[in-house]
């Protein structure tokens, strides 16, 4: 309960800096990495930066490096707990292996995604995604 | 340095410049589509900041731009001298580019394990 303590305070981004992260991105990549440095746009430096991929109960995993992300296209960030990290309920398998499923699943979410927000916008006035005035 | 555009183009090369708005230019580029099926190599080219989803930079650059940076405040330090040094921070060079010409400036902890 004490660990929340510093996320109650204001929203700043200094008490994750040297911590394990892991980020979301827009494009649905799922990135975790040591953060250390961040700016007033919420750009983000990540050490050691590992993607993840998963698949029904198989994950993998791929070393990226040292990133600087476009806080734009950051959705989420949310702190490690490394006690309890490796006690993923999953199997994990080699990138190459799991690479296809996963390009695959992407693919299909993809299609259910655009025709779910084309009926949203036909039958129920939804706006969609993706127009002028989205970005920064 | 690897750039990866919003719409998953990827550009691969040498960081040539870059401003405010991360806008950057880069040498001897190879450029992929979305897909990674097609390339095409450019000597230069100039990528909008608001179109950039990522960076991927070598790893060691982390350290590199740290040494940088305490060099040059030992510089301005010593450069101004005596006591009362006036703005008690060294300003950080400008116009170089590298990873550092970029909006990042602040929040990085110290001694504190990951």
């Amino acid at each position: 309960m004490d660990s929340l303590i510093p996320f109650t305070t204001s929203g700043s981004l200094v008490d994750c800096v040297d911590r394990k992260m892991l980020v979301v991105l827009r494009d649905g990549r799922k990135l975790q990495g040591v953060l250390r440095s961040y700016d007033q746009f919420a750009n983000l430096v990540l050490e050691d930066t590992v993607e993840r991929i998963y698949h029904q109960d198989v994950f993998a995993e791929l070393k990226r490096g040292l990133f600087l992300i476009r806080g734009e296209n950051v959705v989420l960030l949310g702190e490690i707990d490394l006690d309890q990290e490796d006690d993923v309920p999953l199997r994990q398998v080699d990138w190459a292996v799991l690479e296809p499923y996963h390009r695959q699943e992407i693919i299909d979410k993809k299609h259910r995604d655009e025709a779910k927000a084309q009926i949203l916008y036909e039958r129920k006035g939804f706006c969609k995604e993706g127009g002028e005035g989205d970005g920064y | 340095m690897l750039v990866e555009l919003k719409n998953g183009e990827t550009f691969n090369g040498h960081l040539v410049n870059c401003d405010n708005f991360m806008n950057i230019t880069l040498r001897e580029v190879y450029q992929t589509n979305p897909e990674g099926d097609r390339f095409w190599k450019l000597k230069e080219c100039y990528i909008r900041g608001s179109t950039i989803k990522y960076l991927r930079v070598p790893d060691p650059l982390l350290d590199l731009v740290k040494d940088e940076q305490t060099r040059a405040r030992e510089a301005g330090r010593s450069a101004r001298g005596g006591p009362g040094g006036g703005r008690g921070r060294g300003a950080p060079p400008r116009g170089r580019g590298a990873a550092r010409g970029g909006p990042i400036r602040g929040g990085r902890g110290r001694g504190r394990g990951g």
